[in-house]
């Protein structure tokens, strides 16, 4: 334990100024949030929830993303040295190291007692709670990824959107051409929800031995041809992250993609109705896999306001609150009674994410998913994508990974 | 009190004053540097805090039979190389010409230090974007003048990526040089030019045996410093490639540092950091050598 304590020291320094003028009543709660517009602000449903509960002061910090991984790796090392938030928006992909370290405060007698539980779709808690039963995260916003298309590109090839994945390789190829390139590829960070469309949902499976069988191995084979063989993305794409595929797509570089609805408004300003949406391509047996992309709240075990904190999170997740929330953050309220009147964006754009909720899934939450993310994928995938490795040998990787 | 006699006063006097240094240099470097050492003989993943047994050398048994840290260390020693031999000459040639009298040196002069000023961050998002290869400002130039048929795709090549992110390298660090051999430049005493050239040595002569000698002291040092800062930085790599495609720039610190803070493994991340640290040592030991000279 000795050689965290300068950590600890460190963390604990950092956290004087707010444990000092505010440690005595009211009540406050230090709450870490990433929204991806620096601009907005939560300082609204502060004032309101102060506002309502006088008792409790709300320290909303907001954490730099870095990818993910500055915003993880910080909660990481602040919760092991103690001085951590009380609450923090968290991701699904985290469960699996948070668990492990034991951070989480069990919601489930809270949200069994909460009038916004039946507010919320049965599928996202079933997607929210832990493999072992217990309900550590609270949802607050969910998106599911599915298939942006250029629907005047495909007009002018008399192709309808793609349903599977023949239509969709035939889609690619006739938008393919010199300077247009009919799919914008993920290779870099971020890019697994791509690779899971195609691999995960074209036969391969996240179970022991289930990314090396021989059908897993053909998924892959013909993910990396898409680049590879049928050269339907941009030669940038191995190292192509969220802001290249969706410029590219802005720019009519790339007639396809793959994100979810808080791009939506963006590329409507740049392509108008030229742009749709649709949800992505499913596998030869009909399986599929569009990534739900999550965001929730969760409370720690070291915090010592855990009931002022459940009492924050449960508002963010409640009605009208969450409605505002979603709003700020530009994902879609978990909340039915909010979605009935969900304005935000365009309606082919919530349609074609409600569309994509019957094969909404996330990798599992276990430790290795987080590492899978961040760095395995890839760099694995992008070996694979310049033909340094061959696709049979990244599944092996992958499956190295996950189960030993 | 027994008052201490004159000599020991003065004696004790530069400690004294420097007390507050040293004890700043103790918490904020030797303190995490013990700390890392000691890091590096545990298996210390962050996620499992309560499991973090003594391993002794294991994680450095490991790393010597790891091919991703020998991979990494060859290309630190190409990343080192190039990157500082390429802003070693375009500083001197740059240094050479901010000596001569034109009419805005002045400006030329200030102008040159600006992206030395710039953060690492800022400069790696600028470059990734002028390399972009769909909507760079290096291809649009490349394709107008017909250079190139098509866009290259910079950083997504092994073979080009490595040379995207020295050439962001040496578009930063360049300026140290020119501003340090201009320096240097201005304290070689102009007779030495005239006796040169008296018995009979040209330009070139001139620059062969009294400018590179007159130079040299501060070449070596600054060469010594800058190798160990370039050798040490990880910041423009990291938001220009992340270390890919694939592990094409994955140098050895980036390595530790994703090991350290993408992987959680911080027992092992302290290891590749401390092996680079001793590596380090011996560029640090010439320049200490050199300073105390």
């Amino acid at each position: 334990m000795k050689r965290r304590n300068l950590l600890a020291a460190t963390a604990a320094l950092a956290a004087t100024p707010l444990a000092g003028p505010h440690a005595a009543s009211p009540t406050t709660v230090r709450w870490w949030y990433h929204f991806d517009d620096p601009k907005a602000s939560p300082a609204a449903l502060v004032a309101a929830f102060e506002k309502a509960n006088p008792d409790i002061r709300i320290h909303a910090e907001s954490i730099p993303w870095g990818g993910g991984s500055d915003y993880d790796n910080r909660l990481y090392t602040t919760l092991v040295s103690g001085a951590g938030p009380d609450c923090a928006m968290v991701k699904l992909e985290n469960l699996g190291r948070l668990m492990e370290m034991q951070a989480l405060k069990d919601l489930g007698p809270w949200v069994d007692a909460w009038s916004g539980k039946s507010d919320i779709d049965p599928n996202i808690w079933r997607i929210n709670t832990a493999p072992n039963g217990v309900r550590y995260y609270l949802p607050v916003q969910y998106v599911v990824l599915y298939l942006y298309v250029r629907q005047d590109w495909l007009d002018a090839v008399h192709l309808a959107p793609p349903k599977t994945f023949p239509e969709f390789l035939r889609a690619a190829q006739a938008m393919t051409e010199k300077g247009h390139w009919g799919f914008g590829l993920r290779g870099g960070p971020g890019g697994q929800d791509f690779w899971a469309t195609f691999v995960l949902g074209g036969g391969a499976s996240l179970t022991k031995g289930g990314l090396v069988t021989p059908a897993a191995t053909a998924a892959n084979a013909w993910f990396i041809d898409l680049y590879r063989e049928w050269k339907v993305c941009p030669p940038s794409a191995p190292t192509d992250g969220f802001l290249q595929t969706i410029n590219n797509m802005k720019a009519g570089v790339t007639g396809m993609t793959i994100h979810h609805i808080g791009s939506a408004n963006e590329l409507v300003a740049a392509l108008g109705n030229r742009i749709n949406a649709v949800p992505v391509p499913r596998g030869p047996k009909g399986e599929g896999w569009a990534t739900f992309g999550d965001g929730s709240n969760a409370v720690f075990t070291h915090s010592r306001n855990q009931e002022a904190a459940w009492r924050w999170i449960s508002f963010l997740s409640t009605g009208q609150n969450n409605v505002a929330f979603n709003i700020l953050t530009g994902q879609v309220t978990v909340t039915t009674s909010g979605a009935r009147h969900w304005t935000a964006e365009p309606e082919r754009f919530v349609k074609a994410t409600l569309d994509s909720l019957p094969i909404a899934k996330v990798f599992p939450a276990i430790p290795a998913t987080a590492e899978f993310v961040s760095t395995v994928w890839p760099q694995t995938t992008q070996k694979a994508l310049l033909g340094e490795i061959t696709p049979a040998a990244m599944m092996q990787i992958f499956e190295k990974l996950y189960f030993g | 009190m027994r008052r201490l006699p004159a000599g020991g006063r003065a004696a004790l006097t530069p400690w004294a004053l420097l007390a507050p240094a040293l004890l700043a240099t103790g918490v904020v470097v030797f303190l995490p540097v013990l700390d890392a050492l000691w890091m590096s003989l545990h298996q210390f993943v962050l996620f499992r805090p309560n499991v973090e047994p003594f391993v002794g050398l294991a994680n450095y048994v490991t790393l010597l039979g790891d091919p991703t840290f020998w991979a990494s260390l060859g290309r630190s020693l190409v990343w080192v190389g190039a990157g500082v031999s390429a802003q070693f000459a375009l500083g001197f040639a740059a240094a050479l010409l901010l000596n001569r009298r034109f009419a805005w040196r002045g400006m030329a002069r200030a102008l040159i230090v600006v992206p030395w000023a710039l953060p690492s961050v800022i400069i790696g998002l600028v470059w990734t974007w002028m390399l972009d290869f769909n909507l760079g400002v290096i291809n649009a130039l490349l394709l107008r003048l017909g250079l190139v048929a098509h866009s290259i795709a910079w950083l997504a090549q092994p073979g080009t990526a490595m040379i995207a992110v020295i050439l962001a390298l040496t578009w930063q660090g360049f300026p140290f040089f020119a501003v340090t051999l201009l320096a240097g430049l201005q304290g070689i005493p102009r007779e030495h030019y005239e006796a040169a050239a008296i018995d009979g040595a040209g330009a070139l002569g001139s620059f062969w045996h009294v400018t590179v000698p007159g130079l040299a002291p501060v070449m070596a040092t600054a060469l010594l410093l800058r190798m160990i800062w370039v050798a040490n930085s990880l910041d423009l790599i990291f938001v220009m490639t992340g270390g890919g495609p694939g592990t094409a720039t994955e140098t050895l610190p980036l390595y530790a540092f994703l090991k350290a803070w993408t992987g959680l493994d911080y027992g092992y991340g302290s290891a590749l950091a401390v092996v680079l640290t001793l590596l380090l040592l011996a560029v640090v030991i010439l320049y200490a050598a050199r300073a105390s000279a």
